[in-house]
């Protein structure tokens, strides 16, 4: 038995059923011991397309999503996706090959120093340098990936390493994953303590939450405290859209009524969220009035960006466990009233400035199809690419949990929709769900970043239904131009595109056209319909632009809608600092 | 500008000086002077190093915990 040999009766000793790849010279004795072996491989089109696919893969399924590449351009060309993972905190390992050992340094054909091009963005990185380290690598390369914070590690392999003798390794044992850590009592009284006081307290939630597998433990936080509650991009539908006290998305693109609470509130309450700058716009104008209480498991976080009143660092499912039934016991207390006031109001504004679908005219509303869809396939994943179609699928898609909500969030990677899906479909195979729907929402500039794994989405027959939004631009750079340029239109222009239609079809995927909004019922339920692959090309307005928005260095108060600006609301004064309330006696 | 002395434990793994000396800069802190060693038994480095940023040093000494090769981390404002 060779290194390689030993590598892939370890994978699947830490329980990989898949995994994403294209090889190559370095990576030749790893995937000669594939050959024969339990391990699904995808064999993509582009190396991007491998991490994506990985990184969609471990999204919705919570497990550990696994990628492989050659050393140079292989390499390189995985790292878009290892950043992504990294920025989003999601599972990765990802196995590069590399030069023998004795070349490394040498400047040799495909040697590529992919370890240090990857340091700033991976949890951890190893390179295997000797056979006999295999065991400790990639046991704690999977051990880092999943625990605490989760995050991308990546393992360079020397060929001459796996070729090397390992029969005198062990078995591979997996290392599992480390318990989370517990918040401490004395942080919890602090939280409490703000959080009982509170007159105007709005719930912040963000990705955290879904991460630390804490989303009823969340939904039973909001239902007995009554709070209202706004969310992150990463964090929609730890909450169900249409909650009574989900107030929508919050940020640059949120809804009025999120921003305009998080601005007025007194006390944030701050769950599995990193005040993200796309999420509080001009920080010194974020939630002015507000005390902060931020519940984390990861203690960077707390205070990187707004100092935090009561820091709550620990597990999320504990935290919240510890602090829901004191906090609801003060639902009725001296604030109560002021309490139940206040939500009335976050409601009543939700309603006022509840999303419109009836625009009128004959061409297709965006935002409207989104919502059809959706209502359409209630159980379906939705993987989006980036610009404004991805914020369309945010303030409009119907959402019940967040791991059916694949987003490029903290790095706006275009070209993720295809593969992630594709990843996403793999891990329905691997649950034993293959027709479990999946659908990706993309755009005419974003698909052709990764068009060519139409081709990985044939061959496997998966069956991810692909909504190409075309509004035949760069829509979201077109409308930053357009309001913050002086219409200074610069390099956006897509009026050229190629025949989508055409080119899903040559790929052998089903294909279908319409551009007027009576057409949209029919081809939606064809899309579904339809047994494998499939592609709705969608022609759009070409001026639609993503309402509301929050402007450039602006506070979340100065919101745009359709270009106007809202009325800066009123900011109440923070309450007085709360007398310490126990935990045990609440 | 604050400066801070950083004493830090780490492994003496590949790329673990890297790691720090990135991590530093990238959270807002220059490091002025670096000074290390391995010792006894060479599988630990132990080293210092003076920053200085505007930044809370409570994250860079969070951040600087949260690396798998840093073993130790102690952070403390120069007289």
């Amino acid at each position: 038995m060779n290194g390689a040999r030993w590598l892939v009766q370890a994978l699947e000793a830490e329980g990989v059923d898949t995994l994403f790849g294209y090889p190559g010279g370095t990576i030749m004795p790893f995937y000669d011991a594939l050959h024969g072996a339990a391990l699904k491989h995808v064999l993509v089109r582009h190396e991007q397309g491998a991490a994506f696919a990985a990184n969609g893969y471990a999204r919705a399924s919570g497990r550990v999503g696994v990628c492989v590449a050659t050393s140079g351009p292989g390499a390189s060309n995985l790292v878009t996706g290892i950043a992504d993972a990294m920025l989003d905190s999601v599972p990765m390992v990802v196995i590069t090959g590399q030069v023998p050992t004795t070349l490394m340094g040498t400047d040799a054909f495909q040697e590529l120093d992919v370890f240090g091009m990857t340091l700033p963005m991976v949890k951890h990185s190893f390179i295997a340098r000797r056979v006999e380290d295999l065991p400790m690598i990639v046991g704690e390369a999977f051990r880092l990936a999943r625990s605490g914070r989760p995050g991308p590690v990546l393992i360079d392999l020397p060929k001459d390493v796996q070729l090397a003798d390992a029969s005198m390794l062990p078995p591979h044992v997996s290392s599992g994953i480390d318990d989370p850590e517990p918040p401490k009592d004395a942080s919890l009284h602090e939280a409490l303590a703000l959080i009982s006081q509170a007159q105007r307290p709005v719930i912040y939630g963000g990705g955290g939450i879904a991460l630390g597998s804490a989303v009823q433990d969340f939904r039973t936080f909001v239902d007995a405290t009554q709070i209202p509650t706004v969310l992150t991009l990463k964090g929609l539908g730890a909450l169900p859209t249409r909650h009574p006290l989900n107030l929508g998305m919050l940020g640059m693109h949120g809804s009025r009524a999120a921003n305009l609470a998080v601005q007025e509130c007194d006390v944030l309450i701050v769950v599995g969220a990193r005040f993200d700058d796309r999420a509080t716009g001009k920080l010194a104008g974020f939630a002015p009035g507000a005390r902060i209480v931020h519940m984390d498991l990861d203690a960077c976080e707390i205070g990187k960006l707004r100092a935090a009143d009561a820091g709550v660092r620990g597990d999320i499912r504990t935290t919240l466990t510890k602090l829901t039934l004191p906090c609801a016991a003060h639902l009725h207390g001296r604030n109560g009233a002021a309490r139940r006031a206040w939500r009335s109001q976050c409601q009543q504004r939700a309603q006022q400035h509840a999303a419109r679908y009836d625009a009128p005219g004959d061409t297709v509303y965006a935002p409207a199809l989104l919502k059809r869809l959706s209502e359409l396939a209630p159980d379906a994943v939705v993987a989006c690419d980036v610009g404004q179609h991805q914020m369309w699928v945010a303030q409009h898609w119907r959402l019940d949990d967040p791991r059916k909500h694949l987003t490029s969030g903290g790095l706006g990677a275009m070209g993720f929709g295809i593969p992630a899906a594709m990843g996403v479909q793999m891990a329905n195979i691997d649950a034993g769900q293959p027709d479990a729907r999946v659908v990706c929402v993309s755009g005419d500039g974003s698909i052709l970043m990764n068009i060519q794994e139409l081709a990985t989405l044939r061959r496997y027959g998966l069956p991810v239904k692909i909504v190409l939004l075309d509004n035949q631009a760069l829509g979201m750079v077109r409308q930053w131009q357009e309001l913050f340029f002086d219409k200074r239109y610069s390099e956006i222009d897509l009026s050229d595109n190629p025949d989508f239609v055409a080119i899903a079809q040559a790929f052998g995927i089903e294909a279908l056209h319409i551009e007027r909004a009576d057409q949209v019922d029919g081809a939606l339920q064809a899309l579904l319909d339809a047994k494998g692959p499939a592609l709705l090309h969608v022609a759009i307005d070409t001026a639609a632009n993503v309402w509301p928005l929050v402007p450039p260095n602006r506070s979340n108060s100065e919101m745009l809608d359709d270009g106007v600006a809202a009325a800066a609301p009123a900011i109440a004064a923070p309450t007085p600092l709360p007398e310490a309330t126990s935990v045990q006696e609440a | 500008m604050r400066r801070y002395r950083l004493d830090l434990t780490l492994r003496h793994a590949e790329g673990a000086l890297a790691r720090v000396l990135g991590t530093a800069e990238r959270r807002g802190f220059r490091p002025l002077a670096v000074e290390g060693e391995t010792r006894p038994d060479g599988d630990r480095w132990h080293l210092q190093m003076t920053v200085e940023g505007d930044r809370p040093a409570d994250n860079l000494h969070e951040q600087l915990a949260k690396l798998y090769d840093c073993l130790d981390v102690q952070v403390q404002p120069c007289s």
